[in-house]
Protein backbone atom coordinates (compact mmCIF):
# COMPACT_ATOMS: atom_id res chain seq x y z
CA UNK A 1 0.00 0.00 0.00
CA UNK A 2 2.77 2.29 0.97
CA UNK A 3 4.59 1.79 -2.57
CA UNK A 4 1.05 3.15 -4.24
CA UNK A 5 0.94 6.27 -2.07
CA UNK A 6 4.34 7.04 -2.96
CA UNK A 7 3.28 6.19 -6.56
CA UNK A 8 2.94 9.05 -9.21
CA UNK A 9 -0.52 7.55 -9.88
CA UNK A 10 -3.70 9.12 -9.77
CA UNK A 11 -6.35 7.81 -7.24
CA UNK A 12 -10.06 8.24 -6.92
CA UNK A 13 -11.20 8.60 -3.45
CA UNK A 14 -15.06 8.12 -2.80
CA UNK A 15 -17.26 7.02 0.14
CA UNK A 16 -13.93 6.61 2.32
CA UNK A 17 -12.23 4.16 0.09
CA UNK A 18 -9.72 4.27 -2.56
CA UNK A 19 -10.01 3.33 -6.04
CA UNK A 20 -7.18 2.50 -8.13
CA UNK A 21 -7.11 2.84 -11.92
CA UNK A 22 -8.01 -0.80 -13.56
CA UNK A 23 -5.91 -2.42 -15.82
CA UNK A 24 -6.90 -2.44 -19.34
CA UNK A 25 -6.69 -5.68 -20.61
CA UNK A 26 -8.93 -6.68 -23.37
CA UNK A 27 -11.17 -9.02 -21.45
CA UNK A 28 -11.42 -6.41 -18.45
CA UNK A 29 -12.42 -3.85 -20.79
CA UNK A 30 -15.34 -6.01 -22.00
CA UNK A 31 -16.27 -7.53 -18.69
CA UNK A 32 -16.41 -3.89 -17.36
CA UNK A 33 -18.06 -2.80 -20.46
CA UNK A 34 -20.90 -5.22 -19.57
CA UNK A 35 -21.04 -4.64 -16.10
CA UNK A 36 -21.95 -0.85 -16.92
CA UNK A 37 -24.40 -1.82 -19.45
CA UNK A 38 -26.37 -3.77 -17.03
CA UNK A 39 -26.63 -0.76 -15.18
CA UNK A 40 -24.95 -2.52 -11.87
CA UNK A 41 -21.12 -1.89 -12.19
CA UNK A 42 -20.35 -4.25 -9.31
CA UNK A 43 -23.31 -3.19 -6.88
CA UNK A 44 -21.65 -4.20 -2.78
CA UNK A 45 -24.57 -5.71 -0.70
CA UNK A 46 -23.44 -4.67 2.39
CA UNK A 47 -22.40 -1.39 1.82
CA UNK A 48 -24.78 -0.44 -1.10
CA UNK A 49 -23.10 3.17 -1.39
CA UNK A 50 -19.77 2.01 -2.71
CA UNK A 51 -19.07 0.77 -5.92
CA UNK A 52 -16.43 -1.59 -6.89
CA UNK A 53 -16.31 0.06 -9.96
CA UNK A 54 -16.44 3.39 -11.30
CA UNK A 55 -15.65 5.50 -14.39
CA UNK A 56 -14.35 9.16 -14.40
CA UNK A 57 -14.34 10.41 -17.63
CA UNK A 58 -13.08 7.57 -19.74
CA UNK A 59 -11.31 5.89 -17.24
CA UNK A 60 -12.38 3.24 -14.67
CA UNK A 61 -11.34 2.77 -11.34
CA UNK A 62 -11.09 -0.38 -8.90
CA UNK A 63 -12.61 -0.33 -5.20
CA UNK A 64 -9.20 -1.13 -3.39
CA UNK A 65 -8.78 -0.19 0.65
CA UNK A 66 -11.47 1.55 3.12
CA UNK A 67 -8.89 4.28 3.93
CA UNK A 68 -9.99 4.90 7.74
CA UNK A 69 -9.12 1.07 8.07
CA UNK A 70 -5.85 1.72 6.23
CA UNK A 71 -5.33 4.77 9.03
CA UNK A 72 -5.92 1.80 11.94
CA UNK A 73 -4.33 -1.01 11.18
CA UNK A 74 -1.38 0.63 9.60
CA UNK A 75 0.61 -0.01 13.23
CA UNK A 76 -0.22 -3.70 12.28
CA UNK A 77 0.30 -3.11 8.45
CA UNK A 78 3.80 -1.36 8.24
CA UNK A 79 5.20 -0.58 11.78
CA UNK A 80 8.40 0.51 10.93
CA UNK A 81 6.85 3.16 9.05
CA UNK A 82 4.43 3.71 11.52
CA UNK A 83 7.22 4.24 14.07
CA UNK A 84 9.33 6.55 11.75
CA UNK A 85 5.82 8.67 11.20
CA UNK A 86 5.26 8.47 15.25
CA UNK A 87 8.77 9.85 16.24
CA UNK A 88 9.04 12.38 13.40
CA UNK A 89 5.52 13.60 15.18
CA UNK A 90 6.47 13.44 18.78
CA UNK A 91 10.12 15.02 17.90
CA UNK A 92 7.57 17.78 15.97
CA UNK A 93 6.14 18.70 19.89
CA UNK A 94 9.41 17.63 21.59
CA UNK A 95 7.34 14.83 23.01
CA UNK A 96 10.32 12.17 22.61
CA UNK A 97 10.49 10.65 26.35
CA UNK A 98 14.24 11.72 27.02
CA UNK A 99 12.83 15.89 26.37
CA UNK A 100 10.31 16.22 28.85
CA UNK A 101 11.96 12.91 31.32
CA UNK A 102 15.07 15.13 32.03
CA UNK A 103 13.17 17.85 33.75
CA UNK A 104 11.82 14.92 36.40
CA UNK A 105 15.22 13.31 36.18
CA UNK A 106 16.67 13.76 39.59
CA UNK A 107 19.32 12.06 39.56
CA UNK A 108 20.33 13.70 36.86
CA UNK A 109 19.60 17.35 39.02
CA UNK A 110 21.86 15.57 41.65
CA UNK A 111 24.75 15.63 38.90
CA UNK A 112 24.69 18.75 38.16
CA UNK A 113 23.63 21.05 41.58
CA UNK A 114 25.65 18.75 44.26
CA UNK A 115 28.00 16.42 42.54
CA UNK A 116 29.68 19.22 39.24
CA UNK A 117 30.18 22.02 41.89
CA UNK A 118 32.09 20.04 44.26
CA UNK A 119 34.68 18.92 41.25
CA UNK A 120 34.44 22.65 39.07
CA UNK A 121 35.78 25.39 40.16
CA UNK A 122 32.82 28.05 39.42
CA UNK A 123 34.01 31.68 41.23
CA UNK A 124 37.40 33.20 41.54
CA UNK A 125 36.15 35.21 44.43
CA UNK A 126 37.44 34.27 47.74
CA UNK A 127 34.18 34.23 49.38
CA UNK A 128 32.79 30.52 49.70
CA UNK A 129 29.41 29.95 49.02
CA UNK A 130 26.90 27.32 48.12
CA UNK A 131 26.02 28.33 44.28
CA UNK A 132 21.96 28.29 43.59
CA UNK A 133 20.77 25.65 41.20
CA UNK A 134 19.96 28.87 38.24
CA UNK A 135 23.94 29.86 39.18
CA UNK A 136 24.96 26.15 38.35
CA UNK A 137 23.11 26.68 35.25
CA UNK A 138 24.49 30.03 34.04
CA UNK A 139 27.91 28.74 34.75
CA UNK A 140 27.49 25.30 32.68
CA UNK A 141 25.91 27.53 30.07
CA UNK A 142 29.25 29.78 30.06
CA UNK A 143 31.38 26.66 29.86
CA UNK A 144 29.88 24.55 27.39
CA UNK A 145 29.18 25.55 23.74
CA UNK A 146 25.46 24.55 23.00
CA UNK A 147 24.25 24.08 19.42
CA UNK A 148 21.96 27.02 18.13
CA UNK A 149 19.77 24.14 17.43
CA UNK A 150 19.25 23.69 21.19
CA UNK A 151 18.38 27.12 21.89
CA UNK A 152 15.84 27.05 18.94
CA UNK A 153 14.47 23.94 20.20
CA UNK A 154 14.07 25.51 23.95
CA UNK A 155 11.95 28.60 22.87
CA UNK A 156 9.66 25.97 20.81
CA UNK A 157 10.00 23.91 24.08
CA UNK A 158 8.61 26.93 26.20
CA UNK A 159 5.86 27.58 23.83
CA UNK A 160 3.03 25.96 25.20
CA UNK A 161 0.17 27.05 22.73
CA UNK A 162 0.69 24.24 20.23
CA UNK A 163 0.26 21.56 23.26
CA UNK A 164 -2.92 23.29 24.33
CA UNK A 165 -4.37 22.99 20.86
CA UNK A 166 -3.84 19.43 20.19
CA UNK A 167 -5.51 18.63 24.08
CA UNK A 168 -8.47 20.93 23.74
CA UNK A 169 -9.26 19.48 20.26
CA UNK A 170 -8.71 15.98 21.98
CA UNK A 171 -10.81 16.84 24.94
CA UNK A 172 -13.92 18.91 22.79
CA UNK A 173 -13.99 15.64 20.76
CA UNK A 174 -13.42 16.98 17.42
CA UNK A 175 -12.28 14.77 14.91
CA UNK A 176 -8.89 14.34 14.35
CA UNK A 177 -8.49 15.54 11.15
CA UNK A 178 -11.15 16.13 8.26
CA UNK A 179 -11.63 13.36 5.81
CA UNK A 180 -9.18 13.00 2.84
CA UNK A 181 -11.17 15.09 -0.56
CA UNK A 182 -12.93 12.92 -2.23
CA UNK A 183 -12.80 12.61 -6.72
CA UNK A 184 -9.08 12.12 -8.49
CA UNK A 185 -6.25 13.00 -6.82
CA UNK A 186 -2.75 12.50 -7.27
CA UNK A 187 -1.33 10.08 -4.19
CA UNK A 188 1.07 12.62 -3.55
CA UNK A 189 -1.72 14.55 -2.02
CA UNK A 190 -3.32 10.91 -0.14
CA UNK A 191 0.11 10.30 1.08
CA UNK A 192 0.14 14.06 2.76
CA UNK A 193 -3.55 14.00 3.71
CA UNK A 194 -2.44 10.16 5.55
CA UNK A 195 0.50 10.82 6.84
CA UNK A 196 -1.19 13.99 8.54
CA UNK A 197 -3.64 11.23 9.95
CA UNK A 198 -1.09 9.55 11.38
CA UNK A 199 0.19 12.25 13.28
CA UNK A 200 -3.16 13.36 14.73
CA UNK A 201 -3.80 9.59 15.67
CA UNK A 202 -0.45 9.67 17.99
CA UNK A 203 -1.40 12.64 19.10
CA UNK A 204 -4.79 11.22 20.44
CA UNK A 205 -2.92 7.93 21.69
CA UNK A 206 -0.51 10.00 23.21
CA UNK A 207 -3.30 11.92 25.05
CA UNK A 208 -1.59 11.38 28.65
CA UNK A 209 1.99 11.73 27.57
CA UNK A 210 0.79 15.34 25.77
CA UNK A 211 -0.88 16.35 29.19
CA UNK A 212 2.12 15.38 31.42
CA UNK A 213 3.94 17.19 29.05
CA UNK A 214 2.19 20.61 29.56
CA UNK A 215 2.32 20.13 33.31
CA UNK A 216 5.65 19.95 33.12
CA UNK A 217 6.21 22.95 30.28
CA UNK A 218 4.19 25.13 32.12
CA UNK A 219 6.39 24.35 35.24
CA UNK A 220 8.83 25.86 33.57
CA UNK A 221 7.41 28.53 31.67
CA UNK A 222 9.83 31.08 34.11
CA UNK A 223 13.04 29.58 33.48
CA UNK A 224 15.63 31.29 31.13
CA UNK A 225 15.61 29.60 27.66
CA UNK A 226 19.29 28.76 27.45
CA UNK A 227 19.09 26.66 30.50
CA UNK A 228 16.15 24.80 28.94
CA UNK A 229 18.52 24.36 26.06
CA UNK A 230 21.01 22.98 28.59
CA UNK A 231 18.69 19.95 29.63
CA UNK A 232 17.94 19.46 25.98
CA UNK A 233 21.32 19.33 24.71
CA UNK A 234 21.33 16.70 27.58
CA UNK A 235 18.62 14.49 26.72
CA UNK A 236 20.45 14.59 22.95
CA UNK A 237 23.74 14.07 23.60
CA UNK A 238 23.41 12.26 26.98
CA UNK A 239 26.80 13.82 27.99
CA UNK A 240 28.99 16.84 28.99
CA UNK A 241 32.51 17.61 30.40
CA UNK A 242 33.38 20.78 32.41
CA UNK A 243 37.13 20.68 33.47
CA UNK A 244 37.91 17.43 33.61
CA UNK A 245 34.29 16.48 35.36
CA UNK A 246 31.67 14.81 33.30
CA UNK A 247 29.08 11.92 32.67
CA UNK A 248 27.36 10.26 30.49
CA UNK A 249 24.05 8.43 30.20
CA UNK A 250 24.21 5.06 30.20
CA UNK A 251 21.56 2.34 28.74
CA UNK A 252 19.39 2.00 31.80
CA UNK A 253 17.12 4.87 31.91
CA UNK A 254 18.12 7.74 34.62
CA UNK A 255 21.03 6.17 35.35
CA UNK A 256 24.62 8.01 35.06
CA UNK A 257 28.28 7.38 34.42
CA UNK A 258 30.08 10.05 36.41
CA UNK A 259 33.48 10.52 36.34
CA UNK A 260 36.53 12.98 36.72
CA UNK A 261 40.00 13.00 34.97
CA UNK A 262 42.79 12.59 37.01
CA UNK A 263 44.89 14.30 34.37
CA UNK A 264 48.85 13.26 34.04
CA UNK A 265 50.59 12.55 37.67
CA UNK A 266 53.91 10.98 39.08
CA UNK A 267 54.41 7.82 40.45
CA UNK A 268 57.67 6.50 42.51
CA UNK A 269 59.17 3.30 43.06
CA UNK A 270 61.20 2.06 45.41
CA UNK A 271 64.48 3.37 44.04
CA UNK A 272 62.72 7.29 43.59
CA UNK A 273 62.82 7.25 39.72
CA UNK A 274 59.66 8.78 38.74
CA UNK A 275 56.53 7.49 36.48
CA UNK A 276 54.43 9.60 34.13
CA UNK A 277 51.02 8.25 34.34
CA UNK A 278 48.80 9.34 31.36
CA UNK A 279 45.74 11.01 32.43
CA UNK A 280 42.95 8.85 32.79
CA UNK A 281 39.01 9.07 33.89
CA UNK A 282 37.85 7.51 36.98
CA UNK A 283 34.31 6.67 37.39
CA UNK A 284 31.36 5.12 39.34
CA UNK A 285 27.41 4.40 37.87
CA UNK A 286 24.96 5.78 39.68
CA UNK A 287 23.37 2.11 39.33
CA UNK A 288 26.17 0.44 41.27
CA UNK A 289 28.00 3.56 42.88
CA UNK A 290 30.03 1.05 45.68
CA UNK A 291 33.43 0.68 43.51
CA UNK A 292 35.12 3.17 41.54
CA UNK A 293 36.90 2.21 38.03
CA UNK A 294 39.14 3.21 35.42
CA UNK A 295 36.84 3.81 32.18
CA UNK A 296 40.24 3.74 29.65
CA UNK A 297 42.27 0.70 28.68
CA UNK A 298 44.67 1.58 31.82
CA UNK A 299 47.25 0.25 33.72
CA UNK A 300 48.57 1.20 37.32
CA UNK A 301 49.78 -0.86 40.60
CA UNK A 302 45.94 -0.86 41.72
CA UNK A 303 44.23 -2.39 38.18
CA UNK A 304 44.88 -5.80 38.12
CA UNK A 305 45.22 -6.08 34.19
CA UNK A 306 46.07 -3.77 31.30
CA UNK A 307 42.15 -2.66 30.35
CA UNK A 308 39.29 -0.49 29.96
CA UNK A 309 36.61 -0.52 32.71
CA UNK A 310 38.61 -2.00 35.93
CA UNK A 311 37.85 -1.94 38.93
CA UNK A 312 40.21 0.30 41.43
CA UNK A 313 41.49 -1.74 44.27
CA UNK A 314 41.17 -0.44 47.68
CA UNK A 315 40.42 -0.54 50.93
CA UNK A 316 36.90 -0.63 52.08
CA UNK A 317 35.39 2.59 52.23
CA UNK A 318 32.42 2.70 54.78
CA UNK A 319 29.46 4.10 52.60
CA UNK A 320 26.12 2.99 52.17
CA UNK A 321 25.56 1.38 49.09
CA UNK A 322 23.33 4.17 47.61
CA UNK A 323 23.82 6.61 45.01
CA UNK A 324 23.43 9.89 46.95
CA UNK A 325 25.53 12.90 46.01
CA UNK A 326 28.14 12.31 49.05
CA UNK A 327 28.64 8.53 48.42
CA UNK A 328 29.66 8.88 44.56
CA UNK A 329 32.02 12.03 45.51
CA UNK A 330 33.37 10.33 48.28
CA UNK A 331 33.83 6.85 46.11
CA UNK A 332 35.04 9.28 43.14
CA UNK A 333 37.45 10.88 45.70
CA UNK A 334 38.82 7.48 46.95
CA UNK A 335 39.27 6.19 43.18
CA UNK A 336 41.48 9.22 42.39
CA UNK A 337 43.14 9.08 45.54
CA UNK A 338 44.18 5.52 45.13
CA UNK A 339 45.67 6.21 41.65
CA UNK A 340 47.42 9.28 42.81
CA UNK A 341 48.71 8.69 46.45
CA UNK A 342 48.06 5.36 47.43
CA UNK A 343 50.94 3.53 46.22
CA UNK A 344 53.82 3.07 48.41
CA UNK A 345 57.13 2.48 46.62
CA UNK A 346 58.53 0.89 49.87
CA UNK A 347 55.32 -1.42 50.15
CA UNK A 348 55.48 -2.41 46.89
CA UNK A 349 51.21 -2.26 47.64
CA UNK A 350 48.89 -3.21 44.64
CA UNK A 351 48.53 -6.16 42.44
CA UNK A 352 51.88 -4.78 40.63
CA UNK A 353 55.48 -3.09 41.52
CA UNK A 354 56.67 -0.06 39.32
CA UNK A 355 60.31 -1.59 39.77
CA UNK A 356 61.09 -5.16 39.07
CA UNK A 357 61.71 -7.20 41.94
CA UNK A 358 64.18 -9.75 43.06
CA UNK A 359 61.24 -12.82 42.57
CA UNK A 360 60.60 -12.16 39.10
CA UNK A 361 56.76 -12.71 39.31
CA UNK A 362 55.50 -12.09 35.13
CA UNK A 363 53.46 -8.75 35.40
CA UNK A 364 52.37 -5.41 34.28
CA UNK A 365 55.63 -3.28 33.53
CA UNK A 366 55.78 0.52 33.78
CA UNK A 367 58.61 0.92 32.24
CA UNK A 368 57.80 3.06 29.44
CA UNK A 369 56.36 5.33 31.80
CA UNK A 370 59.47 6.24 33.46
CA UNK A 371 60.39 9.56 33.42
CA UNK B 1 75.11 45.26 29.94
CA UNK B 2 73.77 43.51 26.62
CA UNK B 3 70.17 44.09 25.78
CA UNK B 4 69.34 40.48 26.76
CA UNK B 5 70.97 41.03 30.48
CA UNK B 6 68.72 44.05 31.27
CA UNK B 7 65.56 42.13 29.65
CA UNK B 8 66.77 39.31 32.37
CA UNK B 9 67.32 41.84 35.03
CA UNK B 10 63.67 43.30 34.59
CA UNK B 11 62.32 40.01 34.68
CA UNK B 12 63.80 39.32 38.04
CA UNK B 13 62.68 42.41 39.53
CA UNK B 14 59.40 41.52 38.73
CA UNK B 15 60.01 38.05 40.22
CA UNK B 16 61.07 39.75 43.02
CA UNK B 17 58.72 42.05 43.69
CA UNK B 18 56.37 41.76 46.91
CA UNK B 19 53.19 40.51 46.19
CA UNK B 20 50.53 38.81 48.24
CA UNK B 21 50.01 35.28 48.65
CA UNK B 22 47.30 33.20 48.16
CA UNK B 23 47.04 29.77 50.15
CA UNK B 24 44.18 27.51 49.32
CA UNK B 25 43.94 24.70 51.35
CA UNK B 26 41.10 21.65 49.21
CA UNK B 27 39.53 19.18 50.92
CA UNK B 28 40.33 15.84 48.71
CA UNK B 29 39.74 16.35 44.96
CA UNK B 30 37.62 18.88 45.68
CA UNK B 31 37.91 22.29 43.45
CA UNK B 32 37.70 25.02 46.22
CA UNK B 33 39.08 25.00 49.69
CA UNK B 34 39.52 27.42 52.66
CA UNK B 35 41.38 30.32 51.57
CA UNK B 36 43.75 32.82 53.11
CA UNK B 37 45.30 35.83 51.66
CA UNK B 38 48.70 36.87 53.16
CA UNK B 39 50.07 40.43 52.33
CA UNK B 40 54.25 40.34 51.34
CA UNK B 41 55.85 40.47 54.76
CA UNK B 42 53.62 38.20 56.35
CA UNK B 43 54.24 35.04 54.71
CA UNK B 44 58.29 34.69 53.80
CA UNK B 45 59.43 33.60 56.87
CA UNK B 46 57.09 30.86 57.67
CA UNK B 47 56.83 27.07 56.96
CA UNK B 48 53.86 26.47 54.54
CA UNK B 49 53.22 24.06 57.34
CA UNK B 50 52.58 26.80 59.77
CA UNK B 51 51.16 29.08 57.13
CA UNK B 52 48.27 25.70 56.22
CA UNK B 53 47.76 26.04 60.65
CA UNK B 54 47.13 29.39 60.31
CA UNK B 55 44.09 28.69 57.92
CA UNK B 56 43.12 25.57 59.82
CA UNK B 57 42.80 27.41 63.08
CA UNK B 58 41.09 30.34 61.82
CA UNK B 59 37.55 30.43 63.86
CA UNK B 60 35.76 33.23 62.11
CA UNK B 61 34.41 30.90 58.84
CA UNK B 62 30.97 31.21 57.04
CA UNK B 63 28.40 28.15 57.33
CA UNK B 64 30.22 27.64 53.75
CA UNK B 65 33.54 27.41 55.49
CA UNK B 66 33.03 25.91 58.36
CA UNK B 67 31.87 22.67 56.14
CA UNK B 68 34.84 23.12 53.63
CA UNK B 69 36.88 22.90 57.13
CA UNK B 70 34.94 19.85 58.34
CA UNK B 71 35.72 17.86 55.06
CA UNK B 72 39.81 18.79 55.60
CA UNK B 73 39.40 17.69 59.00
CA UNK B 74 37.90 14.19 58.14
CA UNK B 75 40.64 14.14 55.13
CA UNK B 76 43.75 14.87 57.88
CA UNK B 77 42.53 12.21 60.21
CA UNK B 78 45.25 9.81 59.10
CA UNK B 79 45.81 11.84 55.91
CA UNK B 80 48.32 14.59 55.18
CA UNK B 81 48.78 17.92 52.86
CA UNK B 82 50.03 16.90 49.75
CA UNK B 83 51.33 20.56 47.10
CA UNK B 84 52.12 19.66 43.64
CA UNK B 85 52.03 16.12 44.20
CA UNK B 86 53.94 15.43 47.68
CA UNK B 87 53.87 16.13 50.63
CA UNK B 88 54.24 19.68 52.35
CA UNK B 89 57.54 20.93 53.60
CA UNK B 90 59.73 24.01 52.91
CA UNK B 91 58.60 27.66 52.68
CA UNK B 92 55.12 28.28 50.31
CA UNK B 93 57.06 30.38 47.82
CA UNK B 94 58.61 26.78 46.85
CA UNK B 95 55.25 25.69 45.70
CA UNK B 96 53.81 28.99 44.59
CA UNK B 97 53.05 29.73 40.96
CA UNK B 98 52.42 33.88 39.82
CA UNK B 99 49.12 34.90 38.77
CA UNK B 100 47.13 37.66 38.18
CA UNK B 101 43.64 38.87 39.09
CA UNK B 102 40.94 40.12 36.86
CA UNK B 103 41.98 43.47 37.59
CA UNK B 104 45.42 42.27 36.39
CA UNK B 105 46.76 42.26 40.13
CA UNK B 106 49.65 39.85 40.49
CA UNK B 107 49.67 37.59 43.26
CA UNK B 108 51.37 34.04 44.24
CA UNK B 109 49.00 31.15 44.62
CA UNK B 110 49.54 27.79 46.39
CA UNK B 111 47.20 25.16 46.32
CA UNK B 112 47.45 22.18 49.05
CA UNK B 113 45.34 19.14 49.13
CA UNK B 114 44.40 17.44 52.26
CA UNK B 115 44.56 13.72 51.23
CA UNK B 116 43.56 10.56 53.23
CA UNK B 117 45.76 8.00 51.56
CA UNK B 118 43.50 5.06 50.32
CA UNK B 119 46.59 2.22 50.29
CA UNK B 120 44.04 -0.12 48.18
CA UNK B 121 44.31 -3.85 49.07
CA UNK B 122 40.70 -4.94 48.77
CA UNK B 123 38.97 -6.26 45.76
CA UNK B 124 35.62 -7.95 45.20
CA UNK B 125 37.61 -11.27 44.16
CA UNK B 126 40.31 -11.09 46.66
CA UNK B 127 43.38 -10.39 44.86
CA UNK B 128 45.78 -10.17 48.38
Amino acid sequence: MRRLLDSELELFVESDFIYLPLLLDPSIEKETQSLFQSGSPGKNTAQPESKTIIKHNTRHFVKTIKVHSLLDSYKAINAHHYNRLRDDCLRKYRLTQGADGIFVDETLKKILFLILPHFVRNNKNLRRRKLAEEEVLDFIAERIDIPQKYHEDALAFLDLEPLHEILRGLEDRKPVLKPPGEGLQPASKLRAWFHEAIQAKVLADERYRVKKALQVRQQLSREKPEHIAIFLYIADMGSIEIDGFGFSRMKFPKEYLIYKRTGEYVLRDYYGRSYLFPDCRVAVSTYTPSRPFVVEKYKHPFLRGYQANQEICMKAIEVANEPTASNIIRILEEGITALLYGYDARRRNGYHSLDKTFVYIPTIAFEEYRI
Amino acid sequence: MTEAEHKKDLHVDEAEKLIPLVLEIIPGHAAEGLISVYEPGRYEGESLRGLCERILNKTNLSIEEQLILEDISRQLEGGKLFCRGQEISGTALEFAVSEKTEAGEKYFYVPVRAIKPQEGGIFSSGPE
